[in-house]
């Protein structure tokens, strides 16, 4: 792919403005409150599109489009069943005690909960998961740049690097939001025109009936069994593991997003952001699927859409998008696109950059290293974080490029802690005899039944180190089935443990437990301020887009 | 300065910016698709970055990233 100087101007404009930002809101950082939490001073609509702006990284972008192109329109579950009823639930019944109880984040909600144990186990594992997943973020970025435009790999790490370090020193967590938004926007525009394109070339919609299997073009058809669809699972396995289990330990536990909504100015505006995103949320798939649908129509068209092969001799999914950008883009248009790709990449490092410091300054430094210390310091501790965070983001990447099987271990092992985590706060948030010891034990035997499973269960030659009890269809279905199990024994362990030991007082779980806090009502709040009314619109639209695409 | 702290005054000029870069390309580069592609997103660009940026002054200072916490 080789790019003109206006494409190379495009992509030097869009460098300066993200550099630009963070210098422009550098005056207003003076506490480690502004700089970790923007002091909850972020109005409503920027909030909603940082909200699916920090997971709109760079998994997502090509991911969802190398999936569309191997699954086809089965990936839309991953946002109309794996996302939207998560979202509305987050909003309407865990955002008021997220906000509520005033904790700075995710661990420190389970500190106020449980205890000072639970939220450490859950501290250092995010903290270790957000900085990797950055360092991975950033090695796919150098790869691709490598692969489709020739530059060196050492260069695309060092400047993606350097440029998020810049606006995330200088602006902190309002930076990083800010150019979340401005890459929402990117991503949007710079893809779109690829989608239109494709679709023109492709014949429409029905151009697409007409050449794509039609296997690949419904969301439950063959459900009814793993063999008989192409994502190789079944209903139960997507409804209860991605939809329930995966879905509500993403959305509503995972601090990278639930951050955006607690920077909000009002309790009102942090349960009407998840669901505000929710929206753009639904429609997403067009953007991030369709292309991967697109493709396997233009394939029967023309060999110059055919994907390279992997090692493996398979077509190599996650070039769908740039595959579709030198065919379809000219230069101009290609300069957007490629910056659009990029904003993707730097959006998730920079979110996970961001989580990672408040976390660690919060929950690690404050909490077990030196308390009671002054605002300026833990300032001061919250942007060295951000230099050691891209450092070891930057360390990871190399890591990568070396042993690639570590870091799929790594993803792995951190899937086995996010499984069960949505069990401890389902029941720390509706159930008051949850105990801390409940919460921590729960916790630990939650990840260690999804790694046993992991070991006993086989998926595309991967899993089975114990032993090969079963093989699953994909490694989909693998994963979507170790996520349940492991939902289930966390739940059962922290409902069993803690019958057996002493729960908190009372007073002690007022704004913190679902049927100890006052429900509040504000009668002037009008249908479209009510997060209830909202979530059921954006229900209601789910819906029917799954029963338009059955 | 409030203006260009003002995240909708910051992406409508980012995308005005783009936008025009793309419809003076459109006119100095060969091939009609090519053209035509960089002309429309051209326009829609700059139309999209024109509209935030008078978005930008019609909303009130509430609405702003420069407002100071609540």
């Amino acid at each position: 792919m080789n790019l003109e100087l206006i494409d190379y101007l495009i992509i030097g404009i869009y460098f300066l403005f993200v550099v630009g930002i963070g210098f422009l809101l550098k005056r207003r950082i003076k506490t480690s409150n502004d700089f970790l939490m923007s002091n909850r001073s972020i109005p409503l609509w920027i909030t909603s599109l940082a909200f699916i702006s920090a997971n709109l990284g760079a998994q997502e972008v090509l991911g969802m489009a190398a999936n569309g192109a191997k699954y086809g329109l089965y990936t839309a579950h991953f946002y109309w069943l794996g996302a939207a009823f998560a979202m509305v639930f987050l909003g309407i019944y865990m955002m008021p005690f997220y906000y509520g109880s005033k904790a700075r984040s995710v661990p420190e909600y389970l500190k106020l909960r449980f205890d000072e144990k639970t939220r450490t186990f859950n501290a250092i594992t995010f903290a270790a998961m957000t900085v990797f997943s950055s360092g991975v973020s950033l090695y796919a970025l150098a790869m691709l740049m490598q692969v489709i435009l020739g530059w060196d790999f050492n260069v695309s790490i060092w400047a993606a690097a350097g440029i998020v370090l810049i606006y995330t020193y200088l602006g902190g967590l309002t930076s990083a939001v800010y150019n979340e938004v401005l890459q929402f926007f990117l991503i949007v525009l710079g893809i779109a025109p690829l989608v239109y394109l494709g679709l023109q070339q492709a014949g429409g919609w029905e151009g697409i009936v007409a050449n794509v299997d039609d296997a690949k073009l419904h969301l439950w058809k063959g459900m009814d069994n793993a063999a008989n669809n192409p994502m190789g699972v079944d209903a139960f396995g997507m409804i209860f593991g991605l939809g329930f289990v995966l879905a509500f330990g993403y959305w509503c536990t995972d601090f990278l997003v639930v951050q955006r909504a607690m920077i909000s100015r009002n309790l009102n505006e942090a349960q009407r952001t998840p669901i505000i995103a929710a929206v753009p949320k639904i429609l997403m798939p067009m953007i991030v699927i369709l292309p991967g649908i697109i493709i396997l129509a233009l394939q029967t068209q023309s060999a110059a859409f055919d994907l390279p092969l992997t090692q493996n001799g398979e077509p190599n999914y996650n070039m769908v998008l740039p595959k579709l950008l030198e065919q379809l883009y000219p230069s101009g248009i290609l300069g957007v696109g490629i910056t659009a790709l990029i904003a993707s990449f730097m959006s998730g490092m920079a979110g996970n950059v961001t989580a990672f410091n408040t976390v660690w300054t919060f929950d690690i430094y404050q909490s077990h290293i030196k308390r009671n210390a002054s605002e300026k310091h833990y300032l001061n501790v919250g942007k060295a974080t951000t230099v050691v965070g891209i450092l070891i983001s930057i360390a990871t990447a190399y890591v990568a490029r070396g042993f690639n099987s570590i870091m799929d271990l790594l993803q792995l092992v951190f899937s086995f802690v996010n499984a069960p985590l949505f069990a401890t706060f389902f029941l720390g948030m509706f159930w008051k005899r949850t105990t801390g010891h409940g919460a921590f034990w729960g916790l630990v035997s939650g990840t260690a039944a999804a790694a046993i499973t992991h070991g006993l269960t086989v998926a595309e030659g991967k899993g089975g180190w114990i032993a090969n009890l079963h093989t699953f269809y994909s490694g989909t279905g693998q994963a979507f089935n170790i996520a349940w199990i492991a939902f289930v024994v966390c739940f059962v362990v922290t409902v069993v443990v803690s019958l057996v030991t002493k729960p908190k007082h009372k007073e002690e779980l007022i704004g913190l437990v679902y049927s100890l806090t006052p429900k509040q009502h504000d009668p002037a709040k009008r249908w479209y301020k009510n997060p209830l009314w909202l979530g059921i619109v954006v229900l209601i639209i789910t819906v029917i887009l799954n029963i338009i695409f059955y | 300065m409030n203006k260009i702290l003002d995240l909708r005054f910051v992406i409508g000029v980012f995308f005005t910016i783009v936008g025009l870069l793309l419809l003076v390309y459109s006119l100095t580069s060969s091939g009609e698709t090519s053209q035509s592609i960089n002309q429309w997103c051209g326009i829609v660009f700059a139309a999209f970055g024109v509209f935030m940026i008078i978005l930008s002054f019609m909303k009130d200072a509430d609405d702003e990233l420069t407002g100071t916490g609540h």
